[in-house]
């Protein structure tokens, strides 16, 4: 945390940065003219100031004089309307001062605040679509996703997120609070990683006392969730003995905290996430059917990434720009490399992607722009996922010949000339099997 | 023509640094929506900084219909 000082006449503008920077973690004085800063300056000690370079009763470089006299010289931020003004500092107050020029933005205090000494270079905006905020891609199964996660942000019934480990459960949970007009905040647990001990209190709160360890009265997830959204991830790992009292609170809409006499009403939307499919729970009986209907009334499957192949450049994209803006580099994808991507089946779905692509990142010289790529994406998970791939009762033979397809374009990394010799068709057929499949995905 | 301020004279640069400040608080409190909306604060902020914004929006009008008038009468002049 640092000591900022903000000089500026602007009264409503010191208002909204001061909050901004307090937010950012630091503590803010304000002065609104040189005579202001000149008081605070002499009281109290500031590793940074932030100042305006116009003031009605001086220039800033007034207060640099003064600064300059003092023993331990904070860092000074001129904020001005004039880029001309970066001239006339750098011959002017030596090494410690550098400037933000009007309008300014979050990120430019960030940047400045955080210890980076040269003038800030806004980042580019990007080019890729996110809806809600926070979903990118454009394919049909993605559009039916959208339309879902609209329509049920509209109300407020439970939803239950299906979908293999990787896909975006959370981000789609993300995305259904942003659609939805609720006040309060998005809480997630994972119910998964509580122990059988632990999880009543986590969900339901508990008062002090009421057990050894319990020091203080503790909130539960269901009432820090009130007028919002609960997000329970990994819901079918919750101990069966505990579903009971999921149970009740779905049903009654009142909770009790562990210890406590009386319950507190809970106005929430639940949104729980699995990853087995609705056959997997009712056959293995990891969820009590009761509880099912009461969290499912919207259940929502998530596309793995293999079936909607067409997003992967986007999604590509949107990581490397992240990457790039975190890191201040200009890496950028070519046409090949993303059909590389592409020609992957990605078991791991957008989690693995995201990983390789990180990876590949860090290998990449930071000097240049081009991304280094492996030749073999292959992870072990994915390669435990698919050796046990069966042809299974049910399948269709289109599904079949499609996950065969995939398995052989992985094992020869994407050669299609290769994968349609083993494969034992032309290339041409290969590449319309593909192609019809890249459609689909389309819409 | 005389500044807001009284005693300086009116320049174009002072017009356009009088554009600028309501255009810095248009961004500043735009980033303030952003927090509150990403990090689930109370709406009520939300919608004071948005009023805000459209307060600045006027601002920044009359302070380019100022900076338009002073263009054509240095113009004629």
């Amino acid at each position: 945390m640092s000591q900022i000082l903000l000089v500026d006449d602007d009264k409503e503008f010191t208002d909204v940065a001061s909050n901004i920077i307090e937010f950012l973690g630091h503590d803010v004085e304000i002065a609104n003219n040189l005579e202001e800063a000149y008081n605070c300056i002499e009281f109290q000690r500031f590793d940074h100031i932030l100042l305006d370079f116009m003031l009605p009763d001086g220039s800033a470089l007034h207060l640099i004089d003064k600064l300059n006299t003092q023993d331990k010289v904070p860092f000074v931020t001129l904020i001005t309307g004039h880029p001309s003004v970066k001239s006339i500092i750098s011959g002017m107050c030596g090494p410690n001062v550098n400037y933000l020029v009007k309008p300014l933005q979050r990120e430019d205090l960030e940047l400045v605040l955080s210890g980076k000494r040269k003038a800030v270079k806004k980042a580019k905006s990007s080019s890729i679509t996110k809806h809600f905020g926070c979903l990118v891609g454009e394919s049909a199964p993605m559009q039916e996703l959208y339309e879902m996660i609209d329509r049920v942000g509209k109300t407020n019934a439970n939803v239950m997120l299906m979908g293999e480990s990787g896909v975006g459960k959370e981000v789609v949970a993300h995305a259904i609070h942003t659609a939805s007009d609720v006040e309060g905040p998005l809480v997630a647990t994972n119910c998964g990683a509580l122990s059988r001990e632990l999880i009543g209190s986590e969900l339901f709160g508990h008062e002090k006392g009421s057990f050894t360890g319990a020091v203080g009265r503790k909130i539960g997830v269901f009432e820090q969730a009130q007028q919002g959204t609960l997000f329970l991830d990994e819901i079918t790992e919750m101990p069966l003995e505990m579903q009971p009292n999921l149970l009740r609170v779905l049903e009654s809409k009142r909770v009790t905290r562990v210890g406590a006499v009386k319950d507190t009403p809970v106005d929430c939307r639940v949104i729980s996430a699995t990853n087995r499919t609705v056959e997997e729970i009712a056959q293995s009986k990891v969820l009590r059917e009761d509880i099912y209907f009461r969290l499912a009334v919207f259940p929502i499957t998530i596309p793995p990434l293999r079936e909607r192949l067409a997003d992967i450049p986007l999604l590509a994209t949107a990581f490397i720009e992240q990457l790039n803006a975190e890191n201040d580099t200009n890496f950028a994808w070519q046409n090949e490399q993303l059909d590389q991507l592409k020609a992957y089946g990605w078991p791991g779905n957008i989690r693995e992607l995201r990983h390789a692509i990180h990876r590949a990142f860090i290998m990449s010289d930071p000097k240049g722009t081009e991304v280094t790529l492996p030749k073999n994406f292959e992870s072990p998970f994915a390669k435990n996922q698919t050796s046990t791939n069966q042809v299974t009762a049910g399948q269709t033979i289109d599904d079949v010949e499609k996950e065969l397809i995939r398995v052989t374009l992985e094992k020869v990394e994407g050669n299609k000339t290769l994968a349609a010799e083993m494969l034992g068709i032309s290339t041409k057929t290969l590449y319309n099997r593909l192609n019809a499949w890249e459609n689909q995905a389309q819409g | 023509m005389q500044s807001s301020q009284g005693a300086q004279p009116v320049t174009t640069n002072s017009l356009i640094h009088d554009v600028r400040n309501p255009l810095n608080r248009i961004s500043m409190q735009a980033e303030m929506v952003k927090l509150v909306l990403e990090n689930d604060m109370p709406k009520e902020k939300a919608i004071a900084a948005l009023d805000k914004i459209l307060v600045a929006c006027q601002d920044s009008s009359a302070a380019l219909q100022k900076l338009a008038e002073h263009s054509r009468s240095d113009a004629e002049s």
